[in-house]
């Protein structure tokens, strides 16, 4: 934060959201924001990194000397492989009654220009790929060829709306685009026809509960088709 | 005389309570807003964090008038005087002292010195969900098993300091 170092440390929890601080101010941060509630740099907002939430194969075929984080041993047996169907099951503080989504339903949820728009993870996995507009701007989101992953994308190339679908003829997952009709790959880049070597730009994109999403973007809409 | 005594002692009890109260309330109110599954409003949010940034001082002052107060009250209470005394200052006492802990990491352990592997070393199965970061050449991937277990990591990636949470 401006030029000086923090370390963050788990401190509360606002509304089944974690609060943190840092070592150095004692300011108070949330998490999902990234914005700092109070304390010496209340107001602040710390920068999103760009992040992917993939399945380790995906990662493992992406990159090429990756490091993993190790388990630290003292807690390893601790980990819950089977977290998600836990957290499922816990109670919730805030919901929101009359919205389409169940507070505990998943979806990815996307910002543009402070505009926000959530895609439900099952419609998602069903409809992949899905090429929406959200204020304005032409947006791909994708979920990978293992079923797990997921990215999205302005679906523009070189200033030209595309709209893009799955190759059917190949085992392979391909991704095709209307505007040119090269092949793309999961990480948004074309590997052949007239846009090869070109990549799409990417648009932060998180997998998110509905009673946490629609509690911090109180506008958002839903994708529906 | 006896009045004046009593008068005095009542006195010293009121002034007991208000310094017992408010170490005690300096922990516990914000401990009795922050708790997890339970709604949180902004304000009260706010408030309880405002108590929280306070109770590390605050306590211990109140720790230490309170015991002046409990000496000047041992002299002159009953048994039972003496056992609510006791009581409120054990309270105070644990309230001074839970106003140092970060209790939050009793339940979730932070990770102090982050190892990692190659991908080839890793033992993750490939279905296994994890967070990606990259700068430049770096690629890191966190296990979200083990991020929702820790939930907040401090990390370098590519020279650029990261804090990862889930």
């Amino acid at each position: 934060m401006n030029g000086r170092l923090l370390h963050f440390y788990l401190a509360g929890i606002n509304n089944q959201n974690f609060l943190m601080r840092d070592k150095e101010t004692g300011s108070w941060w949330q998490q999902i924001s990234g914005k700092a509630l109070d304390g010496p740099l209340k107001g602040s907002s710390l920068e999103l990194v760009a992040c992917d939430e993939l399945s380790f194969g995906q990662w493992k075929s992406e990159v090429s000397t990756g490091r993993v984080l190790a388990p630290v041993a003292k807690y390893e047996k601790e980990y819950d492989s089977k977290w998600e169907a836990e957290v499922a099951k816990l109670p919730v503080v805030i919901s929101f009654p009359g919205t389409e989504l169940k507070s505990r339903d998943v979806l990815v949820g996307v910002t543009l220009d402070g505009v926000a728009r959530a895609y439900p993870w099952d419609t998602l996995v069903k409809q992949s790929p899905i090429v929406d507009r959200v204020h304005g701007t032409p947006l791909l989101i994708v979920v990978g060829p293992d079923k797990l992953s997921f990215r999205a994308f302005v679906s523009r190339i070189e200033g030209k709306d595309a709209e893009f679908f799955l190759k059917g003829d190949t085992k392979d997952w391909v991704l095709l685009d209307t505007a040119t009709a090269s092949e793309w790959n999961f990480q948004g880049c074309a590997t052949a026809g007239a846009s090869s070597g070109k990549c799409l730009d990417r648009v932060p994109a998180l997998k998110e509960y509905w009673f946490d999403w629609r509690n911090y973007h109180p506008d958002t809409t839903i994708y529906k088709h | 005389m006896y009045d004046t005594d009593r008068r005095s002692s009542r006195w010293l009890w009121a002034t007991f309570w208000v310094c017992a109260l408010a170490g005690i309330g300096l922990f516990f109110v914000p401990a009795f807003i922050i708790r997890p599954f339970r709604y949180q409003a902004p304000r009260a949010l706010l408030f309880a964090i405002g108590l929280r940034d306070s109770a590390p001082l605050w306590t211990l002052l109140a720790a230490l008038l309170c015991l002046v107060f409990a000496f000047a009250l041992w002299r002159v209470s009953t048994r039972w005087g003496k056992a609510v005394v006791t009581i409120a200052m054990l309270l105070v006492g644990f309230s001074a002292v839970m106003a140092r802990i970060n209790y939050f990491e009793w339940m979730f352990h932070p990770v102090d010195n982050a190892q990692f592997e190659g991908e080839a070393q890793s033992k993750l199965d490939s279905g296994e969900m994890i967070m990606a970061v990259r700068f430049g050449s770096d690629a890191r991937a966190y296990p979200i098993r083990e991020m929702a277990y820790h939930h907040v990591l401090n990390d370098w990636v590519g020279g650029v300091p990261v804090a990862v949470t889930y």
